[in-house]
């Protein structure tokens, strides 16, 4: 299996497989390969396999991926190569086989199908079973549970501690405001945290929040220990063990 | 809340029948969406008798207490929610029990999305890979998961967003209505704003048209039917290879406090005035 290894000026940091699943590469300690360094983006890059090559693919970040010395936002990967993010390099071994993608394993012989059908229950078990068979990682965090959390730590609300529980949350005066806002002249809704996918993410309602001291214009991912203000409220976002 | 909303369907550029199928109850501000699925014209069959059978419990007067509930509900909802998802259960029930009364419907199902507001309550019901969005302040968000195979292994990690777009097999879902004897519904509850846009669409739209395109035209676009207009013609402008179906709620203001009266007055009065200089 193809294998990719950080390395920190001649030493291996931390060394990570490439399955049927991309490998994400950041500075957010989400990452299957996070790299801890002001010089690399959150999300930075990830490498993946495309049609039985390694792909690395970089995701819009600040200071670039190269790979040797050429800057790409997306290239092929071969045995051997290094792929530089910031001040650390990610050595590529791509001697291992490739896996088959699922997806395009199965495409020789199921039909083309345009018209909407449904999976029944042993054929779905079996589809997702087989699947997560090339996948490492399939439930993600189904270990640990962690419980995104709304601290105050300034500003006047309702309660000093909130549950992210739903998929929407509004931040304002509105009686109908998750975390209610007290004071004269606050917004019904001065902001709003969504929960989508790959996390939660804070957007503008009346007012413009601001993250880590940054006024945000739209949606923004929240991570971990991220400070939030808006309307005078100052609140911590931590995911709760 | 003020309640304005429209909804259109739309044959597409490629099929010949239209599969989908929707209901707005303006009296109940219930709202309900499917796309059929099936051989033949089975598909329209399963639609409209998921959004008939939906309609049709919602409406049942006193059902409220009396009704028998099909599932298991959450003690924490609404009578309105536990009614909608009951009615999905039904809903899937009687598609069932007709594909397997009638052979050659056998196969045939749909997918469903609803949306019953009560003041500021919202209540969703939902399985399959149509969707409802809520638009809030500019910001858009899916408030449904799809029951799609290529959707469950993105969530898994196993595709990555740009392969699951490419993939052959987005039309495979795991979830439907008339698929099996029982199923699992995906209910969900949340308070609605003022100024709040609600949209339900099947996959006719979304596979053709953006989410960053869908919330410029909700945005631009004020009139509810003319907004689910914009969309389907940017769909077919793309192709508009399967039937496509928008719903488009907008909420507003429900007080009218002496803040908005003054204005409002204000600009009826301005109107007036516009229209006896014109005559």
């Amino acid at each position: 299996m193809a294998k990719l290894s950080l390395m920190f000026e001649e030493k291996t940091v931390k060394e990570v497989p490439v399955g049927s699943r991309p490998v994400s590469i950041g500075r957010s300690p989400d990452n299957d390969l996070p790299v801890d360094n002001l010089a690399v983006s959150n999300y930075h890059a990830r490498v993946y396999f495309e049609g039985g090559r390694l792909v690395v693919e970089d995701l819009d970040s600040l200071n670039g991926t190269f790979v040797n010395d050429l800057r790409v936002e997306r290239a092929t990967l071969h045995d051997g190569d290094s792929i530089w993010i910031g001040k650390h390099h990610i050595k590529v071994d791509a001697s291992g086989d490739a896996p088959v993608p699922w997806d395009t394993g199965r495409k020789a012989s199921a039909p083309r199908i345009n018209e909407t059908m449904v999976l029944d229950t042993k054929a779905r078990r079996d589809m997702l079973q087989q699947a997560a068979a090339t996948g490492e990682r399939v439930q993600f965090a189904s270990g640990r549970l962690k419980v995104p959390t709304l601290l105050v730590v300034g500003g006047r609300t309702d309660q000093k501690e909130y549950m992210l529980t739903n998929k929407l949350t509004v931040i304002g005066k509105s009686a109908m405001a998750t975390v209610k806002v007290k004071g004269w002249f606050k917004p019904p809704m001065a902001a709003q945290i969504n929960q989508r996918d790959d996390g939660f993410y804070i957007g503008p309602g009346d007012k413009m929040p601001t993250v880590n001291g940054t006024a945000i214009t739209g949606p923004v991912r929240l991570n971990d220990g991220d400070v939030i203000e808006v309307c005078g409220v100052r609140m911590n976002f931590i995911f709760r063990e | 809340m003020r309640i304005v909303s429209g909804g259109v369907t739309d044959l597409g550029r490629v099929r010949t029948n239209n599969e989908d199928c929707f209901r707005i109850v303006e009296s109940l501000s219930l709202f309900v969406l499917a796309d059929g699925m099936g051989g033949e014209a089975h598909g329209e069959v399963a639609s409209a008798m998921a959004v008939e059978t939906i309609v049709k419990f919602c409406m049942e007067q006193g059902a409220g207490a009396g009704a028998a509930l099909l599932a298991n509900a959450e003690p924490s909802w609404t009578e309105k929610t536990k009614r909608l998802t009951s009615a999905v259960h039904l809903a899937n029930k009687t598609i069932y029990e007709a594909a397997e009364a009638h052979p050659e419907q056998h196969g045939m199902g749909a997918t469903l999305t609803a949306a019953w507001i009560d003041g500021s309550k919202l209540s969703i019901a939902h399985v399959g890979d149509s969707r409802a969005y809520l638009l809030r302040s500019g910001n858009l968000q899916q408030l449904t998961t799809d029951h799609s195979l290529v959707a469950e292994q993105v969530r898994r990690g196993i595709l990555t967003p740009a392969e699951a777009e490419e993939s052959e097999m987005q039309s495979v879902l795991l979830r439907a209505l008339g698929a099996l004897p029982d199923i699992e519904v995906d209910t969900d509850e949340h308070i609605l704003f003022a100024r709040d846009i609600l949209m339900l669409c099947c996959d006719g739209l979304t596979r053709m048209v953006t989410e960053p395109e869908i919330a410029g035209t909700l945005q631009a676009e004020i009139d509810p039917t003319k907004a689910a207009e914009k969309l389907i013609a940017l769909a077919n402008e793309r192709g508009g290879v399967d039937n496509i179906t928008v719903i488009v709620v907008r909420v507003g203001a429900e007080s009218r406090g002496w803040f908005s009266w003054l204005f409002g007055g204000g600009r009826r009065k301005a109107a007036g005035n516009g229209a006896a200089g014109g005559s």
